[in-house]
């Protein structure tokens, strides 16, 4: 039963947006991986990137080798569009936990039962957790299912390890919009903030391999962290995990420290 | 219970009450059936399909099945059906005669007679007076009407401890009592008497007073508490 205690709640409240973003993502990798074969045979991918010059490395192909799957995906998926898909789906349902809550009002009632803010906190946190390791399951599923389908070569591992990333760099930026909602109250405000917060720091990342001054701040970056170890192709990076990770252990216990001192408005 | 009830519109009231009761932790779910029969509300229903009314007794549900040795409820009966508000107070006495405590803010003056053995009366945020509803009434004013038989002078009265707003007319006198109306009563025994009636002085007369008549009232509220022990 869906209706034990906050996390079963939470994932009950989740489930649909969880089955749709798992289930857009899996089909779009799954295309891709798909039709790669073809894609390769009608166009030479690598000199049409060679030609758009600096304007593709914006795109995250700076490491780009188009005439591999995983090189493809890379570029196609991994670079922009899974990123920014998993930190807008993390954002989105975190910042509305806390901030959700009050803004209907039924903070009032849930919070009159033995339940802490913190337990409130973690448990919604967890059953984010939860809905991002699902998204990128099915993800993977459904990678390896187009790759075989396309008889094209994509380590199950080193895909594995990606989804890791993806996953880690979802946390992070839930946990930012979690805190900010936990700070504020308030879920546009902090889905707004880490949504800029986003853009800004996938820019900084693109665009240090062309504007030089910009290396100088790329390790503020969290995208510096996601793909700077090419895990689709050397596998997981500790280090650069480990980084990610902690920016969102911080982010989660200033949400839960914010969540208990604040004068909720209900 | 809250006065502005918000819950989650999504679930039912039986998946509601439900969760609340898993969040409490231990619910008699026998109890909280009944409760459900008692209140005359469709579990089945989604919360945001239904009237406040029916959303209040979901809420008084929530806050009943779980026994809780003292319940605060803000304006409980707004909204709700006669039938309801009769329900609630059986519940209200129900809760006084197993030893909990139940307080109740509210706007509902006679609701609040009713139903409360003591009564605050709250202010700007201050507390102005806590007193049994009968020790309340006792200090307050008393309207007397006395009907003779034939007339009588005002100024047989006029000089009476605590008497006030003293009108004789054709016979009959009203006026207003502090305190004792001994004296009143002594001196109208002079005369011969057809009738007397007392008009007893509800809740809402002594609120007023206590706020000063014609001020506004708006953000304050009477509160109660009936205490079994007491």
């Amino acid at each position: 039963m869906l209706l034990r205690n906050v996390f079963t709640k939470t994932i009950r409240d989740l489930r649909w947006p969880t089955f749709w973003v798992s289930l857009g993502c899996g089909a779009m990798t799954a295309y891709f991986a798909l039709l790669f074969p073809t894609y390769s045979k009608l166009f030479d991918l690598n000199s049409i990137l060679e030609k758009m010059g600096p304007a593709v490395k914006l795109l995250g192909a700076s490491m780009g080798d188009a005439s591999t799957l995983v090189g493809f995906l890379h570029i196609e998926l991994f670079s922009m569009i899974l990123p920014a898909a998993i930190a807008a789906f993390a954002a989105g349902v975190a910042s509305g936990f806390t901030a959700g809550e009050e803004s209907r009002g039924t903070i009032d009632i849930l919070l009159s039962y033995p339940v802490s803010r913190r337990r409130l906190v973690l448990q919604k946190w967890l059953a984010m957790v939860l809905a991002c390791v699902v998204v990128v399951l099915v993800l993977w599923a459904f990678a390896i299912t187009g790759a075989a389908l396309s008889a094209s070569v994509l380590p199950p591992d080193k895909l594995a390890a990606a989804l890791v990333m993806l996953v880690l760099l979802g946390l992070a930026f839930g946990d930012i919009a979690l805190a900010i909602s936990a700070f504020t109250g308030n879920r546009g405000a902090a889905i707004g903030v880490t949504v800029a917060l986003m853009v800004a720091m996938y820019l900084v990342d693109a665009l240090s391999s062309i504007v030089d001054g910009l290396g100088v701040i790329r390790p503020l970056s969290l995208f510096r962290y996601y793909m700077g170890g090419d895990p689709l192709r050397a596998g997981l990076n500790l280090g650069d995990a480990a980084v990610l990770a902690a920016v969102a252990a911080v982010f989660l216990a200033i949400a839960v420290l914010a969540f208990e001192r604040r004068d909720l408005a209900a | 219970m809250p006065g502005e009830l918000s819950l989650y519109s999504e679930l039912t009231g039986r998946q509601l009450l439900t969760y609340l009761g898993n969040l409490q932790g231990q619910v008699d779910a026998a109890y909280r059936e009944k409760l459900i029969e008692r209140l005359e509300l469709d579990p089945t229903r989604r919360i945001k399909s239904l009237s406040r009314g029916n959303k209040q007794k979901v809420g008084l549900v929530a806050a009943f099945m779980i026994r809780p040795e003292l319940l605060i409820f803000d304006e409980p009966t707004a909204g709700l059906d006669p039938f309801v508000q009769l329900e609630f107070e059986h519940l209200c006495e129900e809760a006084r005669e197993e030893g909990r405590t139940v307080f109740i803010s509210s706007h509902q003056l006679p609701e609040v007679e009713h139903l409360c053995d003591r009564v605050g009366i709250i202010r700007e945020g201050r507390l102005l007076a806590v007193e049994t509803i009968s020790a309340l009434k006792e200090r307050a004013l008393r309207r007397l009407e006395i009907d003779f038989v034939g007339p009588v002078g005002a100024e047989e009265f006029s000089g009476l401890p605590g008497v006030r707003d003293l009108v004789v007319n054709d016979g009959t006198l009203r006026c207003t009592v502090m305190g004792s109306v001994d004296a009143l009563i002594k001196t109208a025994a002079r005369f011969e008497i057809h009738n007397i009636r007392s008009i007893d002085t509800s809740l809402e007369e002594i609120f007023m007073a206590y706020y000063g008549s014609g001020e506004a009232v708006d953000d304050n509220s009477a509160e109660d508490a009936s205490h079994a022990a007491a």
